[in-house]
């Protein structure tokens, strides 16, 4: 068996009882063809970037299956007579799966052990190097930097007012 | 071979590919977020020689806009502006 993945859109307007009975209809479609649905994740209304059959928005089913190539075929067909479907993607993701083994290995561990070193392994650096320049940036240099200048600038000013008057004389 | 030489000094840095720096992000279709930065704002790809990235992940990110792009997660083209 072969590992699919297909993301498809409902129309905006459809209500709750019309997603069930999307979700209903799909799933019965992939068990009944001894498919095995793996996960069925409707992640909500989102806009879309283009219209499409003029509608600006729906909502996004992604779904993670086992089965065979006429599965996809069949699914496909139902999907694209289907009104409220507007439009699908499968992709494949694996070739030569073992049913048996695949709702054990759901995806959710790998997720936890990524945001699990993300978090430790980010945030350290940055904060030290934020405080360290900081600190090193507020401490002394402004205010001194700030009255050398003050002062360079009541220096120059003058002499910048003669030089160009020396050279407009030279002109 | 001036201009030449000085077209070259105007971009000294050989960015490194990202997706070979950090293993860790995964280039995936679902993600407009990682992908819109591999986009021009007309919604053109990036070319590989701008974006720094290697042959293989240019070609997964390609792939990736593509699939996007069939499932309205982003867009072909930008309203052109008149």
């Amino acid at each position: 068996m072969r590992r699919y993945e297909t993301l498809f859109i409902v129309t905006p307007d459809s209500s709750d009882e019309d997603l069930q009975a999307v979700a209903d209809k799909i799933k019965g479609v992939i068990t009944g063809m001894n498919g095995k649905v793996a996960s069925y994740d409707e992640q909500g209304k989102k806009s879309l970037a283009y219209n499409i059959k003029k509608q600006n928005r729906g909502y996004y089913v992604l779904m993670d299956y086992l089965g065979h190539a006429e599965v996809v075929a069949e699914l496909e067909r139902n999907m694209r007579l289907d009104d409220r479907i507007l439009k699908y993607l499968t992709v494949k993701l694996a070739d030569q799966v073992d049913p048996a083994t695949v709702v054990a290995e759901e995806p959710k561990p790998r997720k936890q052990v990524d945001e699990t070193e993300v978090a430790a392994e980010e945030p350290k650096p940055r904060e030290q190097v934020d405080e360290a320049e900081v600190a090193a940036e507020e401490a002394k240099p402004r205010e001194q930097v700030d009255e050398a200048e003050v002062a360079a600038e009541e220096a120059q000013s003058p002499e910048v007012q003669e030089s160009e008057e020396e050279e407009k004389k030279e002109e | 071979m001036v201009a030449y030489k000085r077209r070259r000094r105007s971009f000294p840095r050989r960015k490194v590919c990202r997706f070979c720096a950090d293993s860790n992000v995964k280039i995936d279709y679902k993600d407009p977020k990682l992908l819109k930065y591999f986009i021009t704002e007309r919604g053109k790809i990036i070319p590989r020689r701008i974006s720094g990235n290697c042959a293989r992940h240019q070609r997964e990110i390609t792939t990736a806009i593509k699939r996007a792009r069939h499932i309205a997660l982003m867009p072909y083209t930008t309203i052109q502006p008149h």
